[in-house]
């Protein structure tokens, strides 16, 4: 055939006729997984139901399969670091989820399979109204009994992107230096656990860990957690009394699996936000995080808001830093931290840590003394 | 919306196929484009659409305004009045943040600064490219570039056309209002080209940027102190390649898009770590902001006839707001200011007309280590570009000088980073050869090959799509 520069609209509409099949086939399943992770409505339920006919239309052809395969030599061959694609991307039924485990009545770090339709140790939904109206402001961090002499205390800083913009920064820079301290990354963007179907920590989390056994976990997640979400094929809308009791019983699940070795957990509450809107759902967040972590003697909930907030706790986007420069506290989009921001809280963490080198100390000391010098800050601790 | 989605991906198909069945009819045809552009933008917060369409339709009626004018002096007060509204615009929205901290900061010196709330307004996407389309449209009607009067609808369509209107290329009102006056024509789409440049530009963001931003350059960049020597330059040479392959590859999506639906968008990037001095740097990376900024603000200034010194004050000048457009920080001025200087030293070198530095200049030799060191004062740059703070930026520098084996020099890693510097280096000729060989090939299976080369990228970028770079500015 001659080769020509330009084509015609009927040449272009069959470049988007081959196009539209070949994608069909080689990535019916990944359409469905995109569906599936499309934010609770009318236009997910049209878009899963499409894309799950064509999924179970073209499964006998086996490309699903072969795509795991890639998937899993690429990570086998270094490529990716995501040992979730181990198993080609797919979920893994076989492992709990946040939608099917509950904690177990004798501990709250043990984690059982739920039998289909119990909810056994889940909040009921009369209890609902139980959850506290609001959460305490003074919440101190107790430091950690000291590591043992010649052991490095590992450290998780899990969470969505409250974690990983600004907070895991701040830590990492504080202890990159200290012999004490080994951190491990254990955060992703974009995520929480009102969509387990988009990104499950019960599964997750163990991966991202691997052999490691942290002794002290670091939590800031939830602020993508403001949405419906499915359970059981039943619609939970944002709020309601069984969106509650699923939300709670999933952070329970998710906080016993954390402190599962007996590891402390430490779970940054999530700051004032600039939306007055945003700001109510913020606070039902919280107060069943709080809910959930106070019955657990190994996790303590941390609200930062005396350090992050204005003398009122509210939103405040510049302040002044303990060492006099003014900054901007929080990101562009009135929700995240900013780098300034996370390190007005970053002293507490490392004091809660209580695994200091003689430089964490000396700069601990230091900023300590700065923070109590702000009255909004340190006096209301 | 971002480009790498399956939402862009059926948004896209949908407008192709309303648009090209709408080709007989212009005026329907970009009513359409205008409103699936509104959809485009609307789709990250619809809030701001309005902004959109209210800074499009002012720089509309200035620019009539400018054309009906009879006297220069006349012109001239409506282009101040347009400039100064589509300036205050984009600096209510992308510097009062900056402004407060620095009042903050100043205010501290004197006493203890108000412990009023102050508030900045959230930044629109794309907020700097639409006002920059904006000012073209009026500086090219002042400078009798439209021989038509600007019609309300292609100028609306001009400002908020969707492939370009997130993070450009920012184009010139007077060679995209012209395309717009006419019927697409229906057998002349360079549908292979367009399809090879969004292949391209997607393999270089999903694959290349996202797996040197998440395995590399974040980890560095955010706590430089957990890094030694190794890592550092690994990182910084990683930047070059991440911010290369993130913004040129936004640019060869947004260009294929447009090929596809039949508008031609200028080059954006050409090979620019191939230049030898910071000239030909700025005219191969990001073209059409650096082109923008000559046009519009170097040589008015005075460009490079008048003296050295006050060359030198232009050249400053321009690099020094062009940081500033990057982004409301002092690390932005920093970039700004590095690269004027590079610009000053570079014309105070070309100046020596001194035999053997004249002949020296000549060889090839001289070319490569030219080049080589123009890499590394550009690699200086983007450290501050990078980094979130000085504070950042100079323990990063600082541990430069710290010995330590290298820990992130994965094989994926290095292999990106090759591809991300020297892919630059690739014959123009070779994609040209792809492109005739495409041509060969039936369209159905034209299109089948651009399907599988999806799924291969797909399959080897990076969980998770992280934005563009220059979404933020």
């Amino acid at each position: 055939m001659k080769p020509t520069r330009f084509s015609s609209l009927s040449q272009l509409t069959l470049v988007l006729s081959g196009f539209a099949a070949a994608v069909l086939l080689l990535e019916s399943q990944g359409l469905a997984i995109w569906a599936e992770r499309l934010e609770v409505g009318h236009g997910r339920a049209a878009a899963v139901w499409t894309t799950s006919v064509m999924e179970r239309t073209l499964a006998p052809l086996g490309i699903d399969e072969f795509r795991g395969e890639l998937l899993a030599d690429l990570y086998r061959l270094g490529w990716t670091d995501d040992p979730a694609l181990l198993n080609g991307g797919m979920r893994d039924e076989s492992r709990p989820n946040t939608s099917t485990v509950v904690l177990r009545p004798s501990g709250p770090g043990a984690i059982v399979r739920r039998q289909a339709g119990s909810r056994s140790q889940a909040l009921s939904h009369g209890s609902v109204d139980r959850l506290a109206a609001s959460v305490p402001t003074l919440t101190p961090l107790q430091p950690l009994p000291a590591a043992a002499d010649g052991h490095a205390r590992v450290v998780a800083l899990v969470g969505d992107s409250m974690m990983a913009v600004g907070l895991s920064d701040g830590l990492i820079q504080q202890t990159a230096s200290n012999p004490n301290v080994r951190v491990l990354k254990a955060f992703r963007s974009g995520t929480g656990l009102a969509r387990p179907d988009v990104f499950d920590w019960m599964q997750e989390y163990p991966a991202m860990i691997g052999n490691a056994h942290p002794d002290a976990v670091i939590v800031a997640m939830g602020a993508n957690d403001a949405q419906g979400f499915v359970e059981d094929g039943k619609v939970l809308p944002y709020g309601s009394p069984e969106w509650i009791g699923a939300y709670w019983q999933r952070t329970a699940a998710f906080l016993g699996l954390l402190t599962d070795n007996g590891a402390r957990v430490v779970w940054v509450g999530l700051p004032p936000m600039r939306s007055g809107k945003f700001n109510e759902k913020i606070a039902e967040i919280n107060r069943i995080a709080y809910d959930v972590v106070s019955r657990n003697p190994q996790a303590t909930w941390w609200n930062p808001q005396s350090l992050i907030g204005d003398q009122s706790g509210q939103y405040r986007e510049f302040g002044i830093m303990p060492d006099g420069q003014a900054a901007r506290l929080r990101a562009a989009d009135g929700i995240h931290l900013s780098d300034p921001g996370a390190m007005l809280l970053v002293p507490s963490l490392l004091q809660w840590l209580n695994a200091p080198s003689q430089v964490v100390t000396a700069q601990l000391s230091r900023a300590h003394t700065n923070t109590i010098k702000q009255p909004n800050a340190a006096s209301r601790r | 919306m971002l480009f790498p989605t399956v939402e862009f991906a059926l948004f896209f198909v949908v407008v192709l196929i309303v648009a090209w069945s709408l080709h007989r009819f212009n005026g329907a045809h970009k009513i359409f484009l205008l409103l699936a552009s509104y959809v485009f933008y609307g789709f990250w917060d619809w809030s701001y659409v309005p902004l959109l369409f209210g800074l499009s339709i002012f720089s509309v009626l200035i620019a009539r305004q400018i054309q009906a004018s009879q006297t220069k002096k006349l012109q001239t007060f409506w282009l101040a009045v347009g400039v100064t509204v589509c300036l205050s615009t984009l600096g209510y929205y992308k510097y009062t943040g900056f402004l407060f901290t620095s009042v903050l900061e100043l205010w501290r010196h004197f006493g203890r600064p108000p412990a009023a709330h102050l508030l900045s307004p959230l930044l629109p996407l794309g907020v700097s490219f639409f006002t920059f389309h904006a000012i073209s449209l009026m500086m090219d009607a002042y400078r009798g570039k439209l021989r038509q009067t600007v019609g309300v609808l292609d100028a609306l369509l001009y400002v908020a056309f969707f492939p370009q209107l997130i993070a450009g290329p920012i184009l010139r009102a007077s060679s995209f209002l012209p395309q717009l006056a006419v019927r697409r024509n229906p057998s002349a789409i360079r549908v292979n080209r367009a399809l090879l440049l969004i292949v391209s530009g997607l393999f270089k963001k999903v694959v290349i940027s996202n797996l040197l931003a998440t395995r590399l350059v974040e980890q560095v960049f955010a706590a430089p102190q957990a890094f030694h020597r190794t890592d550092i330059v690994l990182a910084v040479y990683g930047y070059a390649a991440q911010i290369y392959c993130d913004f040129s590859g936004y640019t060869d999506i947004a260009i294929g898009c447009a090929m596809l639906l039949g508008y031609q968008f200028p080059r954006n990037f050409n090979a620019p770590y191939t230049a030898a001095n910071p000239q030909e740097f700025w005219r191969r990376w990001h073209i059409s902001l650096s082109s923008w900024l000559r046009d519009y603000l170097y040589i008015p200034l005075g460009g490079s006839r008048c003296s050295a010194r006050r060359v030198c004050v232009n050249l400053m000048i321009t690099m020094l707001l062009g940081g500033l457009w990057h982004g409301a920080a002092w690390t932005f001025v920093t970039w700004g200011a590095l690269h004027g200087l590079y610009l000053v030293i570079h014309r105070g070198w070309t100046a020596v007309a001194w035999p053997p530095v004249v002949r020296l200049r000549k060889t090839a030799a001289w070319r490569w280590v030219s080049c080589i060191l123009l890499f590394h004062a550009v690699c200086l740059g983007w450290v501050f570009f990078r980094a979130p703070s000085f504070g950042i930026a100079f323990a990063l520098l600082q541990q430069l000088a710290s010995p330590g084996a290298a820990t992130l020099a994965t094989f994926p890693v290095l292999l990106a980073l090759l591809a991300g510097l020297f892919g630059q280096f690739q014959p123009l000729r070779w994609r040209r050869a792809a492109e005739c060989e495409a041509s060969r090939w039936p369209a159905l299976v034209s299109g089948a090959a651009f399907a599988v080369a999806i799924f291969t990228i797909e399959l080897l970028g990076p969980s998770g799509v992280a934005p563009f770079i220059y979404f933020r500015f």
